[in-house]
């Protein structure tokens, strides 16, 4: 019965994504606002799916891959509606929306009214390791598309092309703080959901570290992060440098998480 | 013909034929360390009208001074001597080499010297075209002359030309939009960099008109502090009050840089001012927050290599212009629009002014035969008496009728002739065979 709300979840994402991309021809405001409340039904919708699967008993969203993709567009759609309510950067809906609806899609694939677990994934740590790293992902995949919307904007104005494109941006001061903030917000949850994978890995793999693909990826993508963050309040780092950095890093973030599957052999495979 | 024309020939009526003649340098024909020169210090204005009012053969002057042209505007008694002594009354003040002072003084005469001043008071001959303050320039010129009496009936009515042009042309065209909207695209661009210009601080380098107006913009869209700097410190204070600013001494300069997000730089110096590493410093104190600098200044005043800094935007004059000119062709059109009315406009006062050279004679030729007319009535007074008034007063309006149906055709060829500039000889003539003076 949950799979009922996620596929009018996934009609609406789909909606509010034709909604926005008819808006970035109309050029106007309403079309956008609309997109933008069939936006937040859809992801209403999303969290009531979410919640039941939680609730039911022996299987948590995040199980595997299909689950995991519906869960990162839960908390991409999330962290952009809280955005969208403080820097009124309605734009931003219209590449978050399209991502949202493709991974919603992926997910659809898998759908299941629930797995078995494999032994190594029943225990308190597992949840708790899969969110924090869902959300923290999905926070750089928000950076990661505001650092490209900022390094596109830079050189429109850079190369003086300011009208057309440039217009449909919004301002470098709002992509920069939103890059900031979710960088600074996923840094935490990137940390601690590592940790609470290590615990976990000690308690069934016997220890914390196994120099796995997935492994040296993430650590990679966290040391990079670290840096950024640390750029970013030490040392003042803004704009230009700091968008690129951010698209770097999620990306090999996002090698960890999809890239090491298909590419190596990893234990961490489920 | 107009009754102003009318009235200015009886006034000119001993003259004899005048030259409209302006002379000067601008932006484009002089650099500024030249323009520098030969500008007057306020106050001064009337001491140089003076002068120039002091040469032989001189009738009328106007003198303008601004930031970017210094102009004389002569009604005179068209000889070469009288014109190099103008030249030299001019570059007097400024210590000028010959070779300097020929290179960038143009001379205009006549309808070119008209159609040049038309043009400068339209603000088609500005450094910013369509910028709005040099109307007001000429008019204060105008009203320093009229102050000194060296204005007459012909430069009172080309000056009064000239503002109705001005106004045409700014009515009738979309130039005068041009100066707002070069400094409404850097309020546009700054809300592309900074998203809302609240809280954010500008500093104004030299005292430009354009800058002024960009400045303008920027406290209308929320900008709450701007610093002036200018190497002459007063000017600084000056517009720091005007704009309830902060004036700082341009020692200051580098140190300031880091204080704030946008730069608007509008001073003469030929050199740039502003260098790439003065920027580098200034970002690095201010923790990469992002800058703004619009070079409004030409010769440029910040140093191109500033635009590749990352987090560093830099635009001139002409990328303003650029983002401004939705299309081309329609901007030329309106300067095209202009240039026509101006042509129209010259043409107009052409004709006013070439009829001046006409109406002593016709006035002298009416005077004639009016004086004819009433000898010869007097002269018939006798037997006239026995008439009754009406018949008498028929008379009247007979004998006249004839003698301005005489006139008509020779009035009519004397102006065809003055437009078409070869009045002189007609004019010999006529005074020759009715015995004029």
């Amino acid at each position: 019965m949950e799979i009922m709300f996620f596929r009018i979840a996934l009609v609406a994402y789909f909606v509010s994504t034709a909604g926005y991309i008819i808006s970035l021809f109309v050029g106007r405001v309403r079309v956008a606002k609309v997109s933008m409340w069939v936006f937040s039904l859809a992801f209403a919708l999303h969290t009531v799916y979410i919640a039941i699967q939680w609730m039911g008993a022996a299987s948590t969203p995040t199980a595997n891959i299909y689950g995991s993709l519906s869960f990162v567009a839960w908390a991409v759609s999330g962290a952009y509606l809280a955005f969208q309510t403080k820097t009124k950067t309605r734009v931003l809906g219209v590449f978050v929306s399209p991502a949202v609806l493709v991974m919603m899609i992926a997910a659809s694939a898998g759908l299941m009214d629930g797995v078995s677990l494999p032994s190594a994934l029943r225990g308190p740590w597992v949840p708790v390791h899969v969110v924090l790293l869902l959300t923290g992902g999905a926070l750089f995949a928000l950076a990661c598309l505001a650092g490209t919307m900022y390094l596109l904007q830079d050189n429109l104005i850079k190369s003086k092309k300011v009208r057309g494109f440039s217009g449909l941006l919004p301002s470098l001061r709002d992509l920069d703080r939103i890059n900031h903030i979710c960088i600074i917000w996923g840094f935490p949850l990137l940390t601690l959901g590592i940790i609470a994978g290590s615990i976990w890995a000690r308690t069934v793999w016997g220890s914390s570290w196994h120099w796995d693909p997935k492994q040296i990826f993430t650590a990679i993508s966290w040391v990079i992060y670290a840096t950024l963050v640390h750029q970013r309040m030490i040392i003042g780092w803004k704009g230009k440098k700091a968008a690129l950095l951010s698209i770097i890093a999620f990306a090999g973030l996002l090698f960890a998480f999809i890239g090491v599957n298909v590419f190596f052999v990893t234990i961490h495979n489920f | 013909m107009t009754l102003d024309c009318l009235i200015a020939g009886v006034i000119l009526q001993d003259a004899e034929k005048m030259s409209i003649v302006l002379l000067g340098i601008n932006h484009r024909s002089a650099p500024l360390s030249i323009r520098e020169k030969l500008a007057i210090s306020y106050g001064e204005e009337e001491k140089a009208l003076g002068e120039l009012k002091n040469i032989p053969h001189v009738r009328e002057v106007m003198y303008l001074s601004t930031c970017n042209r210094v102009e004389a505007l002569v009604n005179m008694k068209p000889t070469d001597t009288v014109v190099e002594e103008l030249k030299a009354s001019i570059t007097s003040r400024g210590n000028l080499s010959p070779e300097e002072m020929g290179k960038c003084l143009y001379v205009y005469r006549d309808e070119d010297a008209v159609r040049h001043l038309f043009r400068v008071a339209s603000s088609l001959d500005s450094m910013i075209m369509g910028e709005p303050q040099i109307l007001g320039q000429v008019k204060e010129a105008y009203r320093l002359c009229v102050g000194q009496k060296t204005s007459g009936v012909i430069l009172n009515k080309l000056l009064h030309h000239a503002f109705s042009v001005a106004k045409r042309v700014r009515t009738e065209t979309a130039i005068a939009n041009n100066a707002v909207s070069v400094s409404f695209a850097a309020v546009k661009l700054a809300k592309k960099i900074f998203g809302t210009l609240d809280r954010k601080k500008v500093l104004l380098v030299g005292a430009g008109e354009m800058a002024q107006l960009a400045a303008r913009h920027l406290m209308d869209n929320g900008v709450d502090e701007i610093i002036f700097t200018n190497r002459t410190y007063e000017n600084a204070v000056k517009l720091a009050n005007d704009f309830h600013g902060l004036p700082v001494e341009i020692e200051l300069l580098e140190e300031k840089l880091g204080d704030v997000d946008i730069v608007i730089s509008s001073t003469g110096s030929p050199d740039c001012i502003i260098s790439g590493e003065m920027v580098t410093m200034a970002l690095r104190r201010r923790k990469n927050r992002l800058m703004f600098l619009i070079d409004v200044a030409v010769p440029r005043d910040i140093d191109p290599a500033a635009g590749k800094i990352d987090n560093v935007y830099l635009y001139n004059i002409d990328d303003l212009q650029r983002v401004v000119d939705e299309n081309l062709e329609n901007r030329l059109n309106e300067a095209e629009k202009a240039e026509s009315i101006i042509n129209e406009e010259v043409a107009r006062f052409s004709e006013w002014f070439a009829a001046l050279e006409v109406v002593p004679t016709i006035v002298d030729l009416k005077n004639k035969t009016e004086d004819i007319v009433k000898r010869e009535m007097k002269r018939s007074h006798s037997w006239m008496k026995n008439l009754g008034g009406e018949e008498r007063e028929n008379i009247d309006i007979l004998v006249n009728s004839i003698v301005n149906k005489i006139l008509h055709d020779p009035v009519v060829g004397l102006k065809k002739e003055s437009r078409d500039g070869e009045a002189d000889s007609y004019v010999a003539v006529v005074k020759k065979l009715f015995k004029l003076k």
